[in-house]
């Protein structure tokens, strides 16, 4: 209990150095000095064509007000967002039911763990197949690649809920869907949040990987097509953009953990 | 004991033989361009067995997992160290850590195609950037949650730069460093398949390639049954060694 009151403390000492002035300086300067070996490396020795610093910010002005990449990226965000969407809902009921009942939990948890463990990519040659070269099959992997970190997550967090909070509320009256929704859901909060962000990582991978194989537009295709072109600075933009995604989401999360738990230190989830 | 078996065992049991049972039933009744029943594919299993076929694609795959993922550790976890030891260093590079770490990687996979072409060393370099920075990000982190108060007490107690890694750097990231290291597993497995898929096909990902291209619907099933088994299998290699680390953790 003496450690846990210690912590807070320390974390914003930890935080006050990580804000020193320096710091800020100290990173601009690294930043720089990996473009600069990026654009020597590749200029000295890398054909023309590919990718340096100087060629991909030549090239972002000119590429975000092309009709085709807005196109593209609307329509990869589109299908991640109906993807996330649909594995959020459906893995949270999945996992709600999974935490609090132990035969629902025993029956399903070694199908959840195995999906979960399959290298989400292989299902691209079945969803194919299934439902030919289209959107579906995007939106399909991207349910697939989110759905089971969410579950797993969810039934670990309705699993942790502290049983005197649910006898409580038994001894209350609550009903069963009541204590879920006002007891369990919001105590597997940190636990949906950590699923949530490793759902939304790999749903913008499968995004990705979906428009590769099937070619079907998007930000991926865009990538895919602008460098098979040699238009490799143009290309880059895209992945820029992916990477500002997966980090925007990243910062995103940690700060709503942070915002609405602020007890609670996110290293538990697992990827 | 009695209750443990109830509980555990009985439920699994049934479920696994429910779902075999599901599957059949369904793959029975539905297009066999489809959905193929079990049976079906454990039988194109065993001729894809039988053939020699996949034991030599299995192995080729293996090279090029294990080749990718061991240069990640070699590289990934030192330098995670010493990012954990110079403390500017650490503050310096931490943001792209963590932005090369959240970068879906497959979006590089073009670029390396039309840069290095079909070989096995583009492939090896697909799986080692899909593996490396969950490692080394995971070791940063790790790093950040040594306390300064035990160096600085190693210090005063003038230990040496030796003792103070042993005792100090090492023990203290290590566990976070294999949470990186099963997750590595994981991404290394899809750094594979992409690599398999999207570069010269080859291995388990050309048997999967082939299959759908032939519509050989058995023979799509029957590889992602052993992907998903080896990636399963994977994942507890993964959690056992994150485990065995984890009681250091305080």
């Amino acid at each position: 209990m003496a450690e846990l009151a210690v912590r807070p403390i320390e974390i914003s000492a930890a935080r006050a150095r990580r804000r020193a002035p320096g710091a800020a300086v100290l990173r601009l300067a690294a930043g720089l000095v990996i473009l600069l070996i990026w654009q020597g490396v590749v200029g000295a020795l890398a054909p023309a064509y590919v990718a340096k610093p100087s060629g991909v910010i030549a090239a972002i002005p000119e590429v975000i007000v092309k009709p085709e990449f807005l196109d593209a990226t609307a329509q990869t965000l589109v299908a991640v967002a109906e993807g996330l969407g649909i594995a959020l809902a459906l893995g949270t009921v999945i996992g709600l039911v999974m935490g609090r009942s132990i035969i629902v939990e025993r029956s399903l948890r070694h199908y959840v763990n195995g999906f979960y463990a399959v290298p989400m990519i292989v299902v691209l040659p079945l969803v194919s197949l299934w439902f030919g070269y289209t959107g579906a099959a995007r939106l399909a992997t991207i349910v697939f690649a989110g759905l089971f970190s969410i579950i797993v997550n969810v039934a670990d967090g309705a699993k942790s809920v502290s049983q005197e909070y649910l006898e409580v509320a038994r001894s209350f009256g609550s009903g069963r869907l009541r204590t879920m929704i006002d007891i369990v859901l919001p105590s597997a909060t940190p636990y949906f949040l950590a699923g949530f962000r490793l759902a939304a990582g790999r749903a913008l991978l499968g995004a990705v990987v979906a428009e590769f194989y099937t070619a079907i537009g998007g930000l991926g295709f865009f990538i895919l097509y602008q460098s098979r072109t040699y238009h490799h600075n143009e290309a880059f933009v895209g992945v820029l953009l992916l990477a500002a995604f997966g980090v925007g989401f990243e910062l995103l999360i940690n700060r709503t953990t942070r915002r609405l738990l602020p007890w609670y230190r996110r290293d538990e989830g697992v990827d | 004991m009695r209750h443990e078996f109830i509980y555990y065992r009985v439920p699994f049991v049934l479920s696994l033989i429910a779902g075999m049972a599901l599957w059949e039933i369904v793959g029975r009744h539905t297009s066999a361009a489809f959905l193929v029943p079990l049976s079906t594919t454990l039988v194109r299993l065993w001729s894809m067995v039988a053939s020699g076929q996949l034991v030599s694609q299995f192995l080729n795959s293996a090279a090029l997992f294990v080749t990718g993922f061991a240069l990640a550790l070699v590289l990934g976890a030192p330098l995670g160290l010493l990012l954990a030891r110079v403390r500017l260093l650490r503050i310096a590079v931490e943001p792209y850590v963590m932005i090369l770490y959240a970068t879906p990687m497959v979006a590089l996979i073009p670029f390396i195609l039309s840069m290095m072409g079909f070989g096995f060393v583009p492939k090896v370099l697909v799986v080692f950037l899909f593996a490396i920075f969950p490692i080394l990000y995971n070791t940063v982190e790790g790093a950040r949650s040594i306390k300064p108060e035990l160096i600085e007490v190693a210090r005063s107690f003038r230990s040496s730069e030796w003792a103070l890694w042993r005792d100090v750097m090492v023990p203290y990231t290590l566990p976070f460093t294999m949470t990186g290291v099963r997750q590595a597993i994981g991404r290394g497995l899809v750094g594979m398949v992409a690599a398999e898929f999207f570069l010269s096909s080859t291995g388990l990902g050309q048997i999967i390639m082939t299959a759908s291209q032939n519509f050989d619907t058995a023979g799509v099933f029957a590889s992602i049954l052993i992907i998903g088994l080896i990636g399963v299998g994977l994942m507890r290699v993964g959690l056992y060694i994150e485990a065995r680390f984890a009681r250091w953790r305080h």
